[in-house]
């Protein structure tokens, strides 16, 4: 799919839910050159993006079938679902996944206990808990290298 | 030993499910979010309630999940119960899920997932509502197969266009079937030259929601 001309083939990439993390990565996206389109449920999210960002924004709950229709996610490169809620995120993975055939499905999951459900289905999983608390030790470790030095 | 059934949200629906099953000798325990619910629902004699979010797994947990032989998620949320149902098969074995879904295009989804059985009430409530709105010539309709199917009893008047035709004569849809004719004490099973009489009973059997269209064309009204 071609949307803006800029690449013979760029990358398609869905994003769903439009607070930090996915307005940050959309942003990021847009200005590496990919295609790019964002849905959130609210129109007011969308201010979270930036005015360079060329890609495009879709209103309406991703967790219906036909709104991820709308935005052609069948096309799609990769699916970034990135809502606050665990379990909204959990179910439209695993639409993307199921009805969309998607290979590369990525997700944030704030509560990692529930990781059991994602990873039975080839999904791939971010969890800031897990993210933060790895990057705090490695902070505490260089710190401690330092001293003993 | 008693079967074990385990009730995750939903507050009427719950507390009546729950207090149905009980008499059905089950032992039951909920699952509620809200505290206020769920000191309501412990009023219910013999009723285990359990505070808390039932998509955790700790909860599930707490209410010996692994031990049930039915998980029924009713919440209010379609991605919810979807995820209660995974945990309950995949990481406690439940035997048999049922999930309560809004949306009528998960219905599909939801069996593809894995789930046992999908009940999705905005379908059976307006089909509920299309029958008693405009089938006041049906006796009983009863759906099954999740209302994709469903049987018909058509009491045909002496008004009716096809009182004293042949069954090969009259233009049913093709997903419509006559299955019994019941004529005063007895019954019988219909042939394509059966002719069809003023007070007969007709068994309809019909799938993709085309009863109207033959109980239309069988007793001249019942549309709109």
């Amino acid at each position: 799919m071609k949307l803006f001309g800029r690449k013979e083939k760029a990358d398609y990439i869905v994003i769903i839910g439009c607070g930090r993390l996915g307005g940050s990565l959309a942003n990021a996206l847009s200005d590496e050159g990919q295609d790019v389109l964002i849905i959130d449920n609210n129109k007011e999210s969308f201010r979270k993006l930036s005015s360079s960002y060329g890609g495009l924004t879709l209103i309406g709950d991703a967790s219906d079938i036909d709104v991820l229709r709308e935005a052609q996610v069948e096309k799609a490169t990769a699916v970034v679902v990135v809502t606050n809620n665990d379990n909204s995120n959990i179910m439209i993975s695993q639409m993307a996944k199921e009805i969309f055939k998607k290979e590369l499905v990525i997700a944030r999951l704030y509560d990692p206990e529930r990781d059991y459900v994602y990873r039975e289905f080839g999904i791939d999983t971010i969890s800031p808990a897990i993210l933060s608390s790895n990057a705090i030790r490695g902070l505490l470790n260089s710190h401690e290298k330092e001293a003993a030095v | 030993m008693k079967n074990k059934a385990l009730i995750i949200g939903g507050f009427h629906k719950a507390r009546s499910l729950a207090a149905s099953l009980i008499k059905k000798d089950y032992r039951v325990t909920v699952i509620n979010s809200d505290y206020q619910s769920c000191l309501i629902l412990a009023e219910t004699e013999a009723l285990s309630v359990i505070h808390g979010d039932g998509t955790k797994p700790f909860v599930l947990e707490d209410a010996n999940a692994q031990d049930m032989d039915i998980a029924i998620a009713l919440t209010q949320r379609d991605d919810d119960n979807l995820v209660i149902c995974e945990l309950c098969k995949k990481k406690y074995n439940i035997k048999k899920t049922v999930a309560l879904v809004n949306d009528p295009k998960k219905t599909d989804f939801f069996y593809q997932m894995g789930i046992d059985s999908v009940v999705c009430a905005v379908n059976a409530i307006t089909n509920i509502i299309e029958q008693q709105a405009f089938l006041d010539g049906i006796a009983s309709l009863i759906p099954i197969g999740e209302g994709r199917i469903s049987i018909a009893e058509v009491p045909i008047p002496g008004t009716a266009p096809v009182v004293g035709k042949k069954i090969w004569e009259i233009d049913l849809p093709k997903e419509v079937i006559i299955g019994c004719i019941l004529r005063g004490e007895g019954s019988m099973i219909p042939r394509g030259d059966t002719r069809i009489l003023a007070g007969d009973m007709l068994v309809l059997i019909s799938s993709d929601k085309q009863e109207l269209t033959a109980i239309k064309e069988l007793t001249g009204r019942g549309g709109l």
